[in-house]
């Protein structure tokens, strides 16, 4: 099961779309009763780096915010450090490689793991329901310009947050992912990863897609390319949503073997693996189509982005 | 008319509500807001007339004996999924496995249908008035499948028999399905089938049924054998 849903909207504005997002994923909860989250992108801020930071499994240690601070200070200016559950999010001043700075505040203890970084990109997920994600992050107060989400039904991989999606794509800026399915030559893919020194930080097989696509744009692919080169080269059944600092687009494997339904208008384009979180969100005059099997999409804020600082809680 | 509203209601309560206004003697119940919520008016045994007021999920009007169900929507998957008898009508699109294993009655989807429609069809009729995708009629063992748009892959792939009739392009034929022309009598059937419901339609058929080559295993033709399998 599993179900996923993303939002843009396409004059790139920034809009309340949290409360968006918050419902889709309410009425997709029953799908995916383990864990939810979401990826929200933000207004662009070119001085600005965003990061957050898992502090602990459960609970967090005395003295380790302070730590992850001191820690991402030896390379970056941190103007802002607000711990709110089990994270932290920073707001750094840095320009240089992401993947850099992820591995100097993951060297502070184990369990600390960075879940995302970007210039717009903001990942909040937990183990538990869409409505308890909203009761510890304030889901519903989030604004944007896109965003994607994942509430999850484990099959193969342990139930906790790190484990949950969307999945950021590690050593990025910005490129996450949400994804319902399996990924069957998981394995054989992870293994070349691997082999090439990428560090894997669990064993959910979804974890890959965003990996993959990342290594695909850094080979010279756009971002429509690299979704279209998926669907031959990942193996089993698929649907996922992926995203960047200024598009969103979705792929559904070769047999069309997971749902997914798409609505667009003029102002925006709205998915989610069912209809009916597209009623619960837009009301039931939205009018939506399955794409069919092997279909790729992907959509791109079309007019100059307002840039202006810290708008996400 | 008499008029169930979905709103606020899970979906045991609609269907008992259905059930009980069916034992009254209700003859036409309206459905208001089903919000594509999934197994609306699934098993019903008995005539009655159904007016969805939007889209539904999946498996609407699963398994159903007699009644006339309409859809002012879209439907998802599995929609009339092993009903036996009535009618259904689609008045937008359908997703995957749009009447699979129907053993009669007539489901007709005026827009596109999705992969599989007509899976394993043991009889009735599936009218789509649009397109349908892979694995149409994959398996199906009697009844009529129509399609005034194009087909996807693997058409008809393993039939034991019945006929599918598409009018646009079949982007690939399934194992063993073979494509005739329809007779004139044929023909006279699939539009007087089409205008009853008032599907356009283009003038010309093609007809497709079971080549029989998989009927019965034969090892000079391990060819056509491996291939199905």
């Amino acid at each position: 099961m599993c179900g996923i849903v993303g939002y843009l909207n396409k004059s790139g504005a920034v809009c309340p779309i949290g409360r968006t997002m918050l419902s889709m994923l309410q009425a997709l909860g029953r799908r995916g009763p383990d864990s939810a989250g979401i990826a929200v992108y933000g207004p662009e801020d070119d001085e600005t780096v965003i990061l957050r930071v898992k502090l602990g499994e459960h609970t967090v240690p005395a003295g380790r915010k302070d730590q992850v601070v001191a820690q991402a200070e030896t390379l970056a200016r941190v103007t802002q450090a607000v711990v709110t559950g089990e994270y932290l999010r920073l707001v750094v001043e840095y320009d240089g490689q992401p993947a850099a700075l992820q591995q100097a505040i993951e060297t502070v203890a184990p369990d600390v793991e960075v879940v995302s970084i970007g210039r717009a990109l903001e990942i909040v997920k937990q183990v538990g329901s869409p409505d308890n994600l909203d009761a510890t992050y304030g889901v519903a107060e989030f604004v944007g310009t896109h965003a994607i989400g994942h509430t999850r039904l484990s099959t193969e991989s342990r139930v906790d947050l790190s484990h949950s999606q969307p999945f950021w794509a590690h050593g990025t800026l910005d490129i996450a992912a949400v994804h319902n399915g399996h990924i069957t030559n998981y394995h054989k893919l992870r293994r070349q990863y691997e082999m090439r020194g990428v560090r894997f930080y669990t064993e959910n097989d979804s974890e890959i897609i965003g990996m993959y696509l990342a290594d695909r744009m850094a080979q010279g692919l756009s971002f429509d390319q690299a979704l279209r080169a998926s669907i031959r080269d990942l193996d089993g059944s698929f649907c996922y949503l992926a995203a960047t600092a200024d598009q969103l687009g979705f792929a559904k494997d070769s047999f069309g073997l997971k749902p997914l339904m798409v609505t667009e208008t003029d102002e925006y384009v709205a998915i989610a693996t069912e209809e009916l979180a597209l009623c619960a969100a837009f009301g039931q005059a939205v009018q939506a189509r399955e794409p069919g099997p092997k279909s790729v999409r992907t959509w791109r804020l079309t007019a100059e982005r307002k840039r202006q600082k810290g708008v996400a809680a | 008319m008499t008029t169930i509203d979905c709103d606020g209601k899970i979906t045991r309560t609609i269907n008992q509500e259905i059930r009980r206004l069916m034992e009254e003697g209700v003859e036409e119940i309206r459905i208001l807001n089903p919000a594509a919520r999934h197994s609306l008016g699934v098993g019903l045994v008995r005539p009655i007339r159904l007016v969805f007021g939007g889209s539904v999920g999946y498996y609407c009007a699963g398994m159903i004996d007699g009644p006339a169900v309409s859809i002012h929507g879209s439907a998802g998957w599995g929609v009339g999924e092993g009903m036996m008898a009535g009618t259904i009508i689609v008045e937008q699109h359908a997703g995957n496995g749009a009447a699979a294993s129907i053993r009669g009655g007539t489901v007709v989807i005026r827009g596109d249908a999705a992969a599989r429609t007509g899976i394993a069809m043991k009889g009735g009729t599936v009218i789509v008035g649009g397109s349908v995708g892979y694995m149409s009629g994959f398996m199906m063992q009697k009844g009529t499948l129509i399609v005034c748009g194009d087909a996807g892959e693997a058409l008809g792939d393993s039939m034991y028999e019945g006929v599918i009739f598409v009018a646009g392009q079949v982007a690939e034929l399934g194992n063993d399905a073979v494509v005739q022309t329809p007779t004139p009598d044929e023909m006279q059937v699939i539009t007087e089938q089409l205008a009853r419901y008032g599907v356009d339609h283009p003038d010309e058929f093609k007809k497709i049924v079971a080549g029989r080559r998989l009927w019965n295993f034969d090892k000079r033709e391990w060819d056509v054998w491996k291939a199905a399998l």
